[in-house]
């Protein structure tokens, strides 16, 4: 007989492993400090503000017309759900009501544009789970989506599309013909993502169970949107606080339910996007056919100052909410301005749920946030 | 873990990728699936909208400082001096197209609509001083002299006019340059 | 055994004989130097084969990749990019070969060696056609599945001389991957073993000439051999580190797992070394299961020396190859699992079906006297 070895003779030491800012799945410049055991991860800890660059205190220096721009700057790949929201908030605090056909086509660029950021967020998730094919199949159908902005505002990435008081540019003819062009391409598609990759095995087997988050804790943690939805709590912005001309529209909220493993893992997060792109389509065929004629631009003074006042405007981005908190003294610029965003509640929770995962989930849980770095560090 | 599950695993594995190679089959073989655009030889036909490199058309300018007060990020700068007929004439009009980021702010509020998005995308050089343009091709000394020229005939002009004991007809400001 | 064998294989002493008599100086020269020569002329055409195949196939991965992917590939240099391998090859000789400052010199700069010699190790052993074979071991198959577990030693050095945790993780997976994916893969080609009797790669090769053309390959010889075939391409699939089961490399996860600390050429080895090795695994599969040189319906070894060699080479190619594409064909389409999964999946799945194969096989060979089912159903129809 052997003596057998005493357990602190097998002890092992943790070591400290830096993730990014540069690695190839932090999307972006996201960095993590990773204690691990082997591979085994007993902490990771993000560290942010890489990226930051102070849009904030840009917003109160330029006049708020000018801000306009960097909103696009925000979530760059859902630059008019950043622009509407400013917009919308803009005018709330000036208490402008913008025309009617304005309305309709911001959220037919938002719905547009929710599809081409999801369509990203499945691409670059399954290209971290290693299957780098759906990832150029998804930016092959955002190139649609992106040839449709460029023909409606002249750019592919930085729309600048919205103004106070409605949009830039009314859209240019064919525009809705080329859109359910795009629709009918796009829908059947989906299934076949779903075939592809969504049940495959391997995948399923990769997501399930990893990262379970309870509505609980989802809600206690600020977590907004998709993020929130996975947990099986049917919470949107546009149904919870409806603005524009969402209560006239029918489209269901999209929640997680379990579908394999646990509700609120990762599977339940990534299924709520691919969920979610359907409803948008169905959203954007109800523009098509219900967009009334009109102008849209409303009459706001070219040296626009809006009243003394605070107002705060939450829209329902394809990261959960974005939300614009504005201060006005009456001048030109803000007193503040504050942006809520989604990636950035979402890295709250980061540290919670990522004890005991493998280093092959901290990437898994870092594409199901489906986060931004320009938006979280702002 | 009973035997039925362990087949199913395997089974199910084995189905679900099997469907996924179906596809990739799909796109595989069918050459007609390629999306790429060879970019040098051929190219994107721009949309009417496309915010390229902005173009000031300087004879039409009106030297009102819109653009300036209106860039986010201050890239347009421009100098001016008085003109024979109390107009500004542009001495020199630049754009930094490194800072420019392409927001169409100028071109929106820009008055007589001189200034303009161009469909251009090309314009990578090996400095950050060639990408500051000047849409003045003139230099000061010449702007000078076209506008002591106009100073002169207007001054004859209105000599002529009091001659005649008419009104004096201004002709036209040629101090703008010619176009680029 | 089936005597399907019959056919009198030619007797190859008679080119050496030939090439004696043209140049009578061989029979002066002392036997070690010509024996050298020879060693060194088949090396050499072993290197520049495998070197042509790794560069034909890194551009084949990429074309395919551009189509199943709604691109294009490689289309600059030459063709249809079809030189873009030389490109590469000039651009990786030529790179810089950066080496961290802190790593251990000796190990960083043998561990891509032992990786590459490993892999092509392998390629001794190949009964690439009729009388096309380096060496016909009679210990064949044995000796592949001992020379590619350099390949773990040379990852596992590569990792840890680079000095750095990413590397690390790769190298600690890899070798783990490695050593475990050996057993499915050594256990799946057995049953092969058993139903030629030998070791030897040619002789397992001859074993499945006949009359019946394609049936009478081992893939047919009965169920359990079908099955075996696949288990082994999914173990070999592993082995080979290539997708769904790339874990040392894992770009997404460890940046690139061992290789993360190198540049130039030394990247270039670990590079070519994992296509050897996708080479190797298929070419056995294609001598193990899948007739190896065997021209269907036809005996190469009543050809000439000539014509038989080189239509057998086509047709081992043309098969191997084909299992090379669909390895590719996987890649592009499979997320990549995890290292429990991946451990999982070896010892709870592949390892006990093989135990199940081999028994199985072994009991059809007793029970049925050696007989696979084609050769059955020939039986009865006379």
């Amino acid at each position: 007989m052997t003596e057998p070895i005493s357990k602190e003779a097998l002890r092992t030491d943790e070591w400290t492993i830096n993730m990014g800012p540069h690695h190839p799945s932090t999307h972006g410049v996201l960095r993590l400090e990773l204690t691990t055991d082997g591979e085994i991860v007993s902490k990771a800890r993000p560290s942010l503000g890489y990226l930051h660059r102070g849009l904030e205190k840009i917003g109160e220096r330029v006049a708020w017309a000018q801000f306009m721009p960097f909103t696009d700057r925000l979530d760059y790949l859902a630059g008019m759900n950043c622009n509407c929201a400013y917009a919308w908030a803009v005018e709330k605090l000036a208490g402008i009501e913008i025309p009617e056909r304005a309305e309709w086509i911001r959220v037919l660029v938002c719905e547009l544009n929710r599809i081409s950021s999801h369509l990203v967020a499945w691409g670059s998730f399954c290209a971290d789970m290693g299957a780098f094919t759906p990832l150029l199949y998804g930016i092959r159908e955002r190139e649609w989506v992106n040839d449709l902005f460029e023909m409606v505002c002249g750019q592919r990435l930085t729309y600048n599309y919205a103004r106070i008081g409605g949009v830039s540019h009314d859209l240019p003819p064919g525009f809705l013909e080329k859109t359910k062009e795009f629709c009918d391409y796009f829908e059947p598609l989906i299934d076949e993502y779903n075939r592809l990759i969504t049940y495959n095995k391997i995948l399923v087997h990769r997501l399930k169970n990893i990262g379970v988050i309870s509505a609980r804790d989802a809600i206690e943690w600020g977590l907004s949107g998709p993020n929130l939805r996975g947990s099986g709590f049917a919470y949107d912005i546009r149904r919870a606080e409806p603005y524009s001309v969402y209560p006239k529209l029918d489209f269901n909220v999209v929640v997680g339910h379990a579908d394999r493993g646990t509700l609120g893992d990762c599977f339940d997060r990534y299924l709520v996007r691919i969920d979610e792109m359907r409803e948008s389509v169905k959203i954007v065929r109800q523009v098509i056919d219900r967009i009334p004629d009109g102008p849209v631009m409303a009459k706001v003074p070219r040296v626009f100052k809006p009243p003394a006042g605070e107002c705060y405007f939450r829209a329902e981005s394809p990261r959960g909410e974005t939300g614009f908190y504005l201060i006005s003294d009456g001048g030109t610029n803000a007193y503040r301005l504050k942006i809520r965003t989604g990636s950035y509640m979402a890295m709250n929770i980061f540290e919670k749920i990522s004890k005991g995962v493998m280093i092959s989930d901290i990437v898994a849980l870092i594409g199901s946030f489906d986060i931004i770095l320009p938006e979280t560090d702002r | 873990m009973g035997l039925r599950e362990y087949i199913s695993d395997i089974s199910e594995a084995v189905v679900t990728i099997a469907k996924g190679m179906r596809i990739t089959w799909k796109y595989g073989v069918d050459p007609k699936e390629e999306t790429t655009i060879f970019y040098p030889e051929e190219r994107m036909v721009m949309p009417e909208r496309t915010r390229g490199f902005l173009f000031n058309d300087v004879a039409r300018c009106i030297v009102c400082n819109m653009c300036v007060k209106q860039c986010p990020i201050d890239c347009i700068t421009l100098e001016s001096i008085k003109g024979a007929d109390k107009k500004n004439v542009l001495t020199s009009y630049k754009i930094d197209m490194g800072r420019c980021m392409h927001c169409g702010l100028c071109v929106e509020i820009c008055p007589p609509k001189s200034l303009v998005h161009t469909d251009g995308y090309e314009g990578s050089s090996h400095t950050r001083e060639e990408l500051i343009v000047e849409f003045v091709e003139d230099d000061l000394a010449t702007i000078k002299a076209r506008i002591a020229a106009h100073a002169a005939e207007l001054a004859k002009a209105a000599k002529a006019a009091e001659a005649a004991g008419k009104a004096p007809a201004a002709p036209a400001n040629p101090a703008g340059g010619e176009k680029k | 055994m089936e005597p399907v064998a019959a056919t009198v294989y030619p007797n190859y002493d008679s080119v050496g004989r030939a090439i004696l008599e043209a140049f009578p100086i061989i029979d002066f020269l002392p036997v070690w130097l010509v024996a050298l020569v020879i060693m060194v002329v088949v090396a050499a055409c072993a290197i520049v084969f495998i070197l042509v195949f790794e560069g034909v196939g890194s551009l084949v991965l990429r074309k395919l990749a551009g189509d199943i992917q709604s691109r294009v590939g490689p289309n600059r240099v030459g063709p249809y990019g079809c030189i873009q391998f030389l490109a590469d090859g000039v651009k990786l000789i030529l790179k810089e070969d950066l080496k961290p400052a802190a790593c251990d010199r000796v190990l960083f700069r043998l561990a891509p060696y032992l990786a590459f010699v490993g892999s092509c190790a392998g390629l001794v052993v190949i009964p690439f056609a009729v009388g096309m074979i380096a060496a016909d071991l009679d210990i064949g198959i044995y000796y592949v599945m001992a020379v590619s577990s350099l390949v773990s030693i040379g990852i596992l050095l590569g990792g840890w001389a680079s000095n750095n945790k990413w590397s690390l993780v790769g190298a600690m997976r890899g070798a783990a991957q490695i050593v475990s994916f050996e057993i499915p893969v050594a256990m799946s080609i057995i049953p092969v073993i058993l139903v030629a009797g030998s070791l030897s790669t040619q002789e397992i090769v001859r074993s499945q000439g006949g009359l019946f053309g394609i049936f009478n390959w081992n893939l047919f010889h009965n169920p359990f051999l079908f099955f075996s075939f696949f288990v082994y391409l999914t173990a070999a699939q592993a082995e080979t580190c290539q997708t769904p089961f790339d874990l040392p490399e894992c770009e997404s996860e460890l940046v690139q797992g061992f290789m993360t600390e190198y540049s130039g050429i030394r990247f270039g080895y670990f590079f070519l070394g994992e296509f050897g090795e996708l080479f190797v695994v298929c070419a056995l599969a294609t001598a193990g299961y899948l007739g190896g040189w065997h021209i269907p319906f036809l005996d190469a070894g009543n050809l000439g020396w000539f014509w038989g060699n080189l239509l057998s080479l086509g047709v081992f190619l043309t098969k191997t190859f084909t299992l090379v594409l669909v390895s590719m064909w996987l890649r592009w389409t499979l997320p990549r699992t995890r290292v429990d999964q991946l451990m999982r999946m070896c010892w709870k799945y592949l390892v006990p079906l093989t135990f199940f194969n081999l028994l199985g096989v072994s009991l059809w060979l007793l029970i049925f006297d050696g007989k696979g089912i084609p050769a059955m159903i020939a039986a009865l129809f006379g």
